[in-house]
Order: C-alpha cells, then sequence, then structure tokens
C-alpha cells in the first residue's frame, strides 16, 4: 500500500522536529508559528510534498501550542492567540501553581488539536461549503460578538469598554488598508506621522510592548525586588496537576474546541479571535464568572482548547476551498505551489495520498506536542526561578527580536515596542484596563472592514439583521453575551 | 427593506466612516466616565506626590533611557553594517549587561561575572541561531 | 548627556563599519544582500518567484542573499533609504499600477527609483464569472453594459487586480460609448474575498487567476463555488511560453482561447489590450551602475544555464529575462500604455 510506503523514519522525525522547533518559536514572544512555517518553507523544495508538509504541519501545530509558556509564566502571551491564556494562567502561576496551569493547558491543547483534526477529516468538505455561507455580515457580527467580551473581560466594565473602544481606534490609525478593499486613505494622523504609520501600528510588538516591556517597567518602578511573584512561585507541590480536574470541564472542552474549529474555518477572521470568543463564552456560562481572571482552571483551558483548535479548522478552507484560514495556512500554499500542486476544491479527491498523509502528520504532531511538553514542563518552569537582573533584560531583548522580525525586518516596529510599553505603564498609573485594549485593537480593522463593507454591499443598515438565519442566531448569542455580563456586574456589586 | 435605513457608502470617503463611528462611542464613554468619577479623577489630578510612594525612579527612568540608547545603537551599528545582523548582536550585548547591572541588589564579583557571562552568551545564541541558521534578518 | 551618547555611539558604529567594510571593494556586490518584495505574503507569487531567482543568483554570485516581504511601503523605505547597494526590490507591476492609481506610498518608479531587469511572468490574471452566468464571453458583458445592464466586477483597487477592470471600462467605452458607466467595482481585498463575493451573487465577474481558480472551473454548473473563466489578460506569446500540460485540467491549448486575439478587450478599436504581470528589480535611484551591470550579469549566466527556467515553469510561471536597459524601455512604454487606458475612463 502507498500509505505504508509513505510512512518512513524520516516521516516521523520531520513531523517530530517540526512540533520541537515549533513549540519554540511559540514559546519566544515575538516569535510565531507564521514565522517558523515561513523560515522552513524553503527546505520542503528538497523534501518532497510528503515529508515537506510533516515539517511544516510539525511546525504549525507546535507553534501554536508553545505560545501558553510564556503566556502562563511570565504574562507575556507568546503569540497572539494565547492572550486568553495569561488572564487565568498568570495568577495561577503567581500562587505556585504555574505547573498545573501548564500542564492543564497541554493537556487542553491536545484535546482541541484531535478534536478540530476529527473533524477535519469526516467533514472537510461539507464545512466548506457551510464557511462560505459567511459573508461580510455575518463575519462582522462574529466579530461583534468577540468584542463583546471587551464587557465581560474588564474589572469595571465602564472604564474596560472604554479602553477597549480605544484600542479599536488607535488600531484604525495609518491607511484603509487597500488590500482588504479600503481605498488607502490615510486617517487618524498628523503628517508628520505619515512615513512611519501608513501601514499603521502592527500587532505583535503593541501586544508584546503592552505585556512585556511594561511589565518590567512596572517592576523597575518597584526597584525589582528580588523576592517578589515571580521567583517565588517555584514549582510548589500545593495544588499538583490531575486528570481529575478534567472532571467538570466536558461542556467547556467541547464548547471552546468546536469555536476553535468553527473561527478557524473562517477564512479572515483570524486566529485571535477563536481564543478571544472561547474565552467569553466559558466565562458567559460558568457558574463561578467571578472567578475568571483570577486563576480559574476553566479559563486556561477555554483559551487553550480554541488556539489548538484552529489549527484543524484553518487547514478546512484551505485543502477543500484553496483559501487560508489564517496567516500560517497561507505558506502553507506556498509549500504547494513550489512542488506545483494546485489546492482548491478538487483537492483532496485529487491526492487522496498527501491527504491522509497530512492527517497522519497532523496526528503525530499533537501527540509529540503534548509529549514533549508535558514532560519538559518541570523544566521549563525553572525559568522564572532564574534572578530577575538576568531575565529580564534577555526578556527585553527578546521582545526586540520578535518585533523586529515579525515583519520581515522593519525597525519601526522595535519603536512600536517601547511606545506600547510606555502606554501600558501609563495605563496602570491611570488605571486603564490592557486586556479589553488589546481585544479592541486585534479586532478593530477587521470588524471596520466587515461593517463598511456590508453596508457598501448591501447599503441597508437592516441587513444585519435580515441576512440570513446565521444573522439572528449569532445576534442571540451576542445579546446573551451582554446580558450576562451585565448580569454578573451586577451579581458581583451586591 | 426599511428605506428608511438605506445607506449609500461613497468609496472615497469610506475610509472615514468607521474611525468617525469608534470616536463617537469612545467621547460618549468618556463623557460617562467624567460625569460619574468626577471626585475621583480631580482628587488623583490634585494629588501632591506625582509618584506613588517607594517609586524607584533610578531603575524606571533607567530602563526607559537604556532602551532608547539600545534601540539607536543597534539602528545605527545595523545601517552601518547591514544585514548581518551585526547591529543587533553588538548593541544587545552592552545593554543586556547595563540592565543586569541596573537591577543587580548588593553588587558581587560572582554576580558581576555571571550577568557579563549572560550579556555575552545570550545574544550571541539568539544571534547565530536566527541570522546564522535561520537566515532571519536582524537589525 | 544625549551628546555624549550619539557621540559614543556614532564612534563604535564608525569603528566597527570600517572594519567592516574593509573586505568589500566599491563595485564588488555585497556579500550579504537583502531584497525586499513588495509584498507582505511568504505563500504569494511575488515571493516564491522572488526566492527562486534569489536562489540561483546567490548561487551564481556565491553571495548571501535573503528575501524578506515586508510590503510595498515597507519595501520603497527600505531602498531609498540605501543607496550601497546592499538592499534591492523585487516587485511586480503593481509597483507603477499603485502610483498611477494614485495610492498613497507609491512613486514613479522610473524617476524615484532605478528600474532593474524583469526575471519571470505570472500568466494567472484572469476574470471569472459563476458557471450558469448568462454571460459566455467578454463580447456578452460589453453587450449587457451597453443594453443598460449593471455588471459588478469584484477587484481589489489600486493596482493589478484593478487594471484588467480598468481596461474593461476602457473597452465597453470604445465599443459603446457611455456604456462604460454600467461596468461598476465592486472593491475588495483577496482572492477568497473576491469568490466570496461571487457565491454571495454580490458580483457578476471577479478578478481571478488560474492558479487558484481552475479547480473551480471543473464542478457541476449546480455547485455554488462553479465558475468560469471569460478572459485571461496575458499576452498569446506569454501562454505560449507555458508548459503544454498548462494547470489542472486546463492545457495550454484551453488556456489560449481567453487571450488575445481569441477573446478580445479592446484598448482603442484596432488593437487588444492585453497584460503580464512582470516580475522585476527595482533599485535605489543612486546605486552604483557597476552594481547594476553585475547583476544584469549575473541574471544572464543564470539563465543561460537553463535550470532556473525549468523551476519557473513548474511552478506555473513563464521566464522573461531582460536585462535593465531593455526592461526599462518595455516597462516605461508599457505603464504609458495604461496611464492612457485609465486617464481615458477618468477617475469616477
Amino acid at each position: 500500500m502507498d500509505l505504508l510506503s509513505d510512512l518512513t523514519p524520516l516521516f516521523f522525525f520531520l513531523t517530530i522536529a517540526g512540533t520541537f522547533v515549533g513549540i519554540i518559536f511559540g514559546a519566544i514572544p515575538g516569535m510565531t508559528a507564521t514565522m517558523a512555517v515561513a523560515v522552513c518553507l524553503p527546505l520542503t523544495y528538497s523534501l518532497g510534498l510528503i515529508n515537506g508538509m510533516a515539517l511544516l504541519l510539525g511546525l504549525y501545530v507546535g507553534g501554536i501550542s508553545g505560545g501558553l509558556v510564556p503566556a502562563v509564566l511570565l504574562n507575556i502571551p507568546g503569540t497572539p492567540s494565547s492572550i486568553t491564556t495569561t488572564f487565568d494562567g498568570y495568577p495561577m502561576a503567581q500562587r505556585g501553581e504555574g505547573e498545573r496551569a501548564l500542564k492543564l493547558g497541554i493537556a487542553a491543547s491536545l484535546f482541541g488539536g484531535m478534536f478540530s483534526l476529527l473533524i477535519l477529516y469526516l467533514f472537510a468538505p461539507a464545512l466548506a461549503d457551510f464557511a462560505i455561507k459567511f459573508s461580510y455580515v455575518e463575519k462582522f457580527l462574529i466579530i461583534f460578538l468577540a468584542l463583546t467580551v471587551m464587557a465581560a473581560l474588564s474589572g469595571n466594565m465602564l472604564i474596560g469598554i472604554f479602553s477597549g473602544v480605544l484600542g479599536m481606534l488607535i488600531s484604525l490609525i495609518g491607511a484603509y488598508d487597500v488590500s482588504d478593499g479600503g481605498n488607502g486613505e490615510y486617517r487618524l494622523m498628523f503628517p508628520f506621522m505619515e512615513y512611519y504609520l501608513d501601514s499603521g501600528f502592527s500587532l505583535l510588538p503593541v501586544l508584546i510592548g503592552l505585556f512585556g516591556l511594561s511589565a518590567i517597567l512596572i517592576e523597575a518602578e518597584q526597584g525589582v525586588p528580588e523576592d517578589s511573584s515571580l521567583s517565588k512561585m517555584e514549582i510548589s507541590r500545593s495544588t499538583p496537576f490531575r486528570w481529575t480536574d478534567f472532571g467538570g470541564q466536558f461542556i467547556n472542552l467541547f464548547r471552546s474546541a468546536s469555536i476553535g474549529t468553527f473561527v478557524g474555518l473562517l477564512p479572515g477572521v483570524g486566529g485571535s479571535a477563536a481564543s478571544v470568543l472561547s474565552y467569553s463564552q466559558a466565562k458567559t456560562f460558568s457558574k463561578t464568572p467571578e472567578q475568571f481572571g483570577r486563576g480559574n482552571p476553566s479559563g486556561v483551558i477555554a483559551s487553550e482548547t480554541a488556539n489548538n483548535g484552529l489549527t484543524g479548522g484553518a487547514l478546512i478552507p484551505l485543502l477543500s476551498l484553496g483559501i487560508p484560514g489564517d496567516s500560517t495556512t497561507a505558506i502553507l500554499i506556498g509549500a504547494f505551489t513550489l512542488q506545483g500542486i494546485q489546492v482548491g476544491p478538487l483537492f483532496i479527491g485529487q491526492n487522496v495520498e498527501t491527504w491522509n498523509m497530512m492527517i497522519i502528520a497532523m496526528l503525530v504532531a499533537n501527540i509529540a506536542m503534548f509529549v514533549i511538553m508535558f514532560y519538559a514542563i518541570r523544566n521549563i518552569c525553572k525559568v522564572v526561578t532564574v534572578p530577575k537582573h538576568l531575565l529580564f533584560p534577555v526578556i527585553l531583548m527578546m521582545c526586540v527580536v520578535g518585533s523586529y522580525t515579525i515583519n520581515y525586518g522593519i525597525m519601526f516596529d522595535v519603536w512600536t515596542l517601547l511606545i506600547f510599553g510606555l502606554v501600558g505603564y501609563l495605563f496602570h498609573r491611570i488605571g486603564l484596563e490592557v486586556a479589553p485594549f488589546i481585544i479592541g485593537f486585534i479586532l478593530g480593522p477587521s470588524a471596520e472592514v466587515y461593517f463598511v463593507k456590508s453596508l457598501e454591499s448591501y447599503g441597508n443598515l437592516t441587513i444585519f439583521f435580515t441576512k440570513s438565519w446565521i444573522a439572528v442566531v449569532l445576534w442571540l448569542l451576542i445579546m446573551g453575551s451582554i446580558w450576562l455580563s451585565v448580569f454578573v456586574a451586577r451579581k458581583a456589586r451586591a | 427593506m426599511l428605506s428608511f435605513f438605506d445607506v449609500t457608502v461613497d468609496f472615497d470617503r469610506s475610509h472615514l466612516i468607521f474611525p468617525i463611528l469608534v470616536s463617537a462611542v469612545l467621547a460618549v464613554l468618556g463623557a460617562v466616565i467624567l460625569a460619574t468619577r468626577r471626585a475621583e479623577i480631580g482628587a488623583a489630578l490634585a494629588a501632591t506626590p506625582r509618584w506613588p510612594a517607594g517609586t524607584d525612579r533610578m531603575r524606571l527612568f533607567g530602563t526607559v533611557v537604556l532602551v532608547i540608547i539600545y534601540f539607536l545603537a543597534m539602528e545605527r551599528i545595523g545601517r552601518a553594517i547591514p544585514n548581518r545582523g551585526f547591529g543587533f548582536l553588538f548593541a544587545s550585548a552592552p545593554f543586556v549587561l547595563a540592565i543586569s547591572l541596573l537591577y543587580m541588589h548588593g553588587l558581587s564579583r560572582r554576580r558581576v561575572i555571571i550577568a557579563v557571562l549572560n550579556a555575552v552568551i545570550a545574544p550571541l545564541v539568539v544571534w547565530f541561531i536566527l541570522s546564522s541558521l535561520f537566515n532571519i534578518s536582524l537589525p | 548627556m544625549t551628546n555624549y551618547i550619539s557621540t559614543a555611539i556614532a564612534g563604535l558604529s564608525l569603528a566597527i563599519g570600517v572594519a567592516a567594510a574593509l573586505p568589500a571593494a566599491a563595485q564588488d556586490l555585497p556579500s550579504n544582500l537583502r531584497i525586499v518584495i513588495g509584498s507582505t505574503s511568504t505563500g504569494g507569487d511575488t515571493y516564491q518567484n522572488s526566492s527562486i531567482i534569489a536562489d540561483a543568483l546567490a548561487a551564481e554570485l556565491g553571495i548571501n542573499i535573503k528575501v524578506d516581504a515586508v510590503g510595498p511601503a515597507e519595501g520603497f523605505k527600505a531602498l531609498g533609504r540605501d543607496s550601497s547597494g546592499s538592499t534591492m526590490m523585487i516587485f511586480h507591476d503593481h509597483a507603477y499600477l499603485g502610483e498611477l492609481y494614485g495610492v498613497r506610498g507609491f512613486d514613479n518608479i522610473f524617476e524615484d527609483y532605478r528600474v532593474g531587469p524583469t526575471v519571470s511572468i505570472n500568466p494567472g490574471n484572469a476574470y471569472a464569472v459563476p458557471k450558469n452566468s448568462p454571460y459566455q464571453s467578454m463580447d456578452d458583458i460589453f453587450q449587457a453594459a451597453a443594453d443598460g445592464t449593471r455588471v459588478r466586477v469584484a477587484i481589489q483597487p489600486g493596482g493589478v487586480s484593478e487594471i484588467g477592470f480598468s481596461a474593461m471600462k476602457n473597452a465597453a467605452s470604445v465599443l459603446n460609448p457611455g456604456s462604460e458607466a454600467n461596468i461598476v467595482a465592486m472593491n475588495t481585498g483577496s482572492q477568497s474575498d473576491k469568490d466570496q463575493l461571487l457565491f454571495d451573487g454580490q458580483a457578476d465577474v471577479i478578478n481571478a487567476s488560474i492558479q487558484s481558480n481552475e479547480q473551480y472551473t471543473q464542478l457541476p454548473a449546480d455547485d455554488q463555488k462553479a465558475m468560469r473563466f471569460v478572459w485571461l489578460t496575458a499576452r498569446e506569446a506569454t501562454i505560449q511560453g507555458a508548459n503544454p500540460e498548462g494547470m489542472g485540467a486546463m492545457t495550454r491549448d484551453d488556456m489560449l482561447k481567453y487571450v488575445s486575439p481569441t477573446t478580445s478587450v479592446t484598448l482603442d478599436g484596432s488593437e487588444d489590450f492585453t497584460f503580464d504581470k512582470e516580475f522585476f528589480f527595482i533599485y535605489n535611484k543612486d546605486m552604483d551602475p557597476a552594481l547594476v551591470e553585475a547583476i544584469d550579469t549575473g541574471l544572464a549566466a543564470v539563465f543561460d544555464k537553463g535550470d532556473v527556467q525549468n523551476t519557473l515553469k513548474a511552478s506555473f510561471f513563464i521566464p522573461n529575462f531582460l536585462p535593465s536597459a531593455e526592461a526599462q524601455a518595455h516597462l516605461s512604454e508599457k505603464r504609458a500604455t495604461y496611464e492612457k487606458v485609465i486617464s481615458a475612463i477618468g477617475s469616477e
């Protein structure tokens, strides 16, 4: 059989090596799965399609998974999709449960990855047909639903929403991007800013500035005390990880994995929206929503299940429509073209062997990711016992590397890191909230394009309600989400 | 459809629609915050010590100044010797050492030696892996 | 204090700079060359062409070349800052079309930069309709516009995707003056956005490409996703340069049915409009002419060997090497033609 002859030791080696390298890329703040795949793309030419894919898919799964390590241990999201992991992962680490939080996240990642892989294998073409029912209107409503999370994430709802809307406004600075169908005109800036900001602030430097640099500035303000929270949180055995922790989490796992897969399969909506949506839904449907943001394991599980659920989801439109579901899968198209393979609606039928091998590679990568991370985690946790005067400068240096390399070498991105480090510090001083701000910043540009383009295509405001039954369902979810966050806020005050 | 809700989007001006909408929402929220928390905000502005008690100004401002110098140096060196990542390598080592010394409590020979080693090895490893092995552009 | 610091930095950088600059003599190519490209995607055609060419050139010249996908605005900035020749750019016709369409961040590349050799063509730029569309051909579309039917065309504004649309409007006005008003743009983004408008019934024609849409043309007509090509913008000679098996189920002969002269989108009533997406080098205006020469010679050697042609063709790109001087003349003539088309239909 062809299949067996393809399962060479090299195939397994490449998948596992890819996963390992991917995890390292993901774990370094600012280095992403996309970059790992882009860097290794040229290697695939000599490896051939199947072995090349094994390597790239390993990198993809590893890169998406590695992001939780700095999110939990350092409160710096390794990738944009692990932002929501910091909300509960870091508080857990602060009370000595870093190892537990990481293991929960890793197991949740495995579930998310496997779930989405199963969906990919069984339903890819059918789901692709469902995905194309989502026009600008439905996509706008999805983004709107994700934006309602700003309310749920805020300490003080009014201040939180204000911070979130401010994030949206800042994200609109620059040109209305022609490559999204905009008219390329500048807005929200003074002439002296145009040279630097014609494409706006870029997401990753903003993110690591707000989370990484500003955290270090806040520590510096307090004199970098040697025995503060960070070094105290050694790997305590007080609450070790147990598989029974997943006892009441079945619904959460299932819902988060579905959300991750679903967002992955919508082209253009973007990976960060997956974990944000899943986190907010976990909070809304939780019996104890007030514990979210204070180290609730359900939060870590929701976030990590969803961002790995994305992996299988994003491959659905890629392999059954030839349309990438996220930025990483966009590069996979390049790998296919390099080998002279077309990806489109006929891909699976015409390339059954490649398709099966890709599924196997994903399976191996997910298992490898779990084994590597689960057993290496005790050693990884030791990073927090490194004295701060040695750790912090290296983190700063890595933030610079991440900012500079994310767009293949733009110095202004490094300055953006500093600007938003200072912004984050200022927020801390005057009491604005960083989490809703960054969510507004991430979702702002998509919200704009989908909103304006909906009006441009349909020319009537009622289209948002009347477009399809999907729109109606989304409105129900939006109302539910808003109502529940108001309800929770009331309950917390009473 | 209800014609009352009809809108025509002028493509040449479509870049302003969303910013105006978002600014309006922001202004309303800002006004509500000002109205409901006037007292608190006023008190905060009037507070005499601008910096909270125990602020370590040396370490805070030191960090900001060192970061600025670091970025400037990196860019300058990177332009003088382009495309090799030397800007990153030669600026990072002194920067890492400077921050280490700034944050260190109680200088000792052993600690300084470790800091120097850290400052040399860390940038070198990163530079070697990214710039030489993966051919990624560094400043 | 700032003075001390900047002096120190300048001193340091100067010292290192001098030391490192010594081995390379002025007219030699830098041993580490950075090629920025006008696309931010590392999965797209610009990156692929650039990296195929960069790899071949690096091997030929024995230097290290890396390709950075920084996008048009940042690419031009990086190029503008560096006259030493250690930064070069590879981009396609968007470089001057962006300027012709008045997109911010685009300058006249013939005046503010120096245009270098062309290397390859992506012949895939196409226009497609739903498979069950009443429009069987471009003639049907022009007829519909003449009859007063609004034809909505999904494009990405401001570049390669729009030029074919401009040509359609221009042809409509040549054939039936006034009918061009019935050909309207639906401005959108990536290929998937354009496809989506077609699936939604919000566009009658979309800008497409052979590479990403050919499989959709094989779907049965009752599938919501099924499409049909109506026009390939490439020159006939360009398509004839492709491998005979073409792409997917579409052979080279099938493709030739959709290009001029078989499918005609007229330029001025006598000649047809054609558009090839050509990839070419762009240099800093003040770069040493000896370096221009060196790249021309290097590329000529690469194309003489012939391997790079096979690599390009295997990925459905057409080899198209013209040394700097010829490339400049060719591209500036092309620009002049399109400038006329764009100004003829005016800006609405």
